[in-house]
C-alpha cells in the first residue's frame, strides 16, 4: 500500500518535472530550423524522449505565440497541403537562451548531488 | 488522400472542436481549425495504417471539448484583453502576475482601481441611509470620500451632488482601470491584439491563402 503510494508520488514527481520543462523543450526544438506541429512532437520525442500529446503541443504553441515568443506562417507544402511553421522570434531566442543558462546551471548542480545515489555507491 | 471513413471521422471532430471553441474570434478559430486539421492529415499520411493514425491522433488530441478548454485557458489573456468583465481581467491579471512584473503590477492596478470603483458605488448606496455619515470631506483629518471617524469635525464638499457625482467617479474608475488594463495585455500580445469590432486578421491568418516561401 505505501509502497505503492509512494510509486504514484514518484511517477507524479516526474510527470510535474517534463510538464515543467515543456515549454522550454519546445522553444528549444525550435534553436536550429523552423518547424511544424508534427516536426516539433518528432523532434522531442527523437532527441529527448518526450513524448508530447498533440492536445498539449498546440495550444502551448498558440500561447507561445501569443507572449511573441514564437512567430508562425502557413507554408504550401508538397503534401498538397498547407502547413503552419513556427520559429523563434527575437525575444523567443532570448527567452530560450536565458533557460538553456539556467537549466544548465540547475541540472549541473543537482547531477552533483544525486551522482553517489546514481552511481550505486553504499550510504 | 485519405478515404472517406477517415475524413468522416475527421470532419466530426473538427465540426465538433468548432462548436466548443466558443468566444474565440472567427480568424483564430479558423486558424485553429486548419492546423487541427493538417496535423491530422499529416499524421494519416505518414503511417501505413492510416485509419490507427487517426484514432491515436484523435486519441492524443483530447476530446474537442478538452482541446477546446486548453486553447481557452492558454489564451485567456488574449481573451482578458477584448473582453470588459472586470471578474475575467482580475483572474487573468492574477494568472499573469505570476509570469513577471508587467503582470504583478497589472494585477496591483487590477485590484486598486476596482476595489476603489466598489467602494465609491458602496458609499453611493450607503449614502441615503446615512445621509450626515456619508459624503466627500475635507478637514483636519485629510481628504475622506466616504465614512470619516469623526464627520464633526470636517466639512462636506459635495451634498446633494454626492450620489451622481461619486456614481459617475465609481463608473469611470471601472472604465478606466478596465481599458488600462486591456490596452497593457494588448500590448504584450501585439499579434492578438484584436480591436473590438475591427476583424483584423490574426498574424499568423494574414496570409490566409496558402504561400509558398522560397528557401
Amino acid at each position: 500500500m505505501t509502497g505503492n503510494a509512494n510509486g504514484d508520488r514518484g511517477q507524479n514527481w516526474e510527470a510535474q518535472l517534463r510538464k515543467g520543462c515543456l515549454e522550454m523543450a519546445i522553444l528549444a526544438s525550435l534553436w536550429q530550423s523552423r518547424l511544424y506541429g508534427l516536426e516539433i512532437l518528432r523532434a522531442l520525442s527523437e532527441k529527448s524522449q518526450l513524448e508530447v500529446a498533440e492536445g498539449t503541443l498546440y495550444p502551448i504553441l498558440s500561447r507561445l505565440k501569443a507572449e511573441g515568443l514564437l512567430d508562425s506562417e502557413w507554408v504550401e507544402a508538397e503534401a498538397g497541403h498547407p502547413r503552419k511553421y513556427y520559429w523563434l522570434t527575437k525575444p523567443g531566442q532570448r527567452r530560450i537562451r536565458e533557460m538553456a543558462g539556467a537549466w544548465s546551471e540547475f541540472a549541473g548542480r543537482l547531477t552533483v548531488l544525486v551522482q553517489p545515489i546514481v552511481g550505486g555507491k553504499e550510504r | 488522400m485519405t478515404s472517406r471513413p477517415i475524413n468522416l471521422r475527421m470532419e466530426d471532430y473538427l465540426s465538433r472542436l468548432e462548436s466548443a471553441l466558443r468566444g474565440v474570434t472567427p480568424e483564430y478559430k479558423d486558424d485553429i481549425l486548419r492546423e487541427i486539421r493538417a496535423h491530422i492529415t499529416d499524421s494519416a499520411e505518414h503511417s501505413t495504417d492510416p485509419c490507427g493514425a487517426v484514432e491515436r491522433v484523435l486519441r492524443l488530441l483530447g476530446t474537442p471539448e478538452e482541446l477546446a478548454s486548453r486553447y481557452r485557458t492558454e489564451c485567456q489573456l488574449q481573451r482578458a484583453s477584448r473582453s470588459f468583465s472586470p471578474w475575467l481581467i482580475l483572474r487573468t491579471c492574477w494568472q499573469w502576475a505570476k509570469l513577471g512584473i508587467k503582470g504583478t503590477l497589472a494585477f496591483f492596478i487590477a485590484v486598486i482601481g476596482y476595489s476603489l470603483a466598489v467602494a465609491f458605488t458602496g458609499s453611493v448606496f450607503m449614502k441615503p441611509f446615512m445621509p450626515s455619515k456619508v459624503g466627500m470631506w475635507i478637514g483636519p483629518e485629510g481628504f475622506n470620500i466616504g465614512v470619516p471617524a469623526h464627520p464633526e469635525q470636517m466639512h462636506e464638499l459635495l451634498g446633494k451632488y454626492f450620489v451622481p457625482v461619486i456614481a459617475v467617479a465609481a463608473f469611470l474608475t471601472a472604465i478606466g482601470t478596465t481599458q488600462l488594463l486591456r490596452w497593457m495585455m494588448r500590448k504584450r500580445a501585439p499579434g492578438l491584439a484584436i480591436p473590438p469590432g475591427k476583424s483584423t486578421p490574426l498574424n499568423s491568418v494574414q496570409n490566409h491563402q496558402p504561400m509558398k516561401v522560397s528557401g
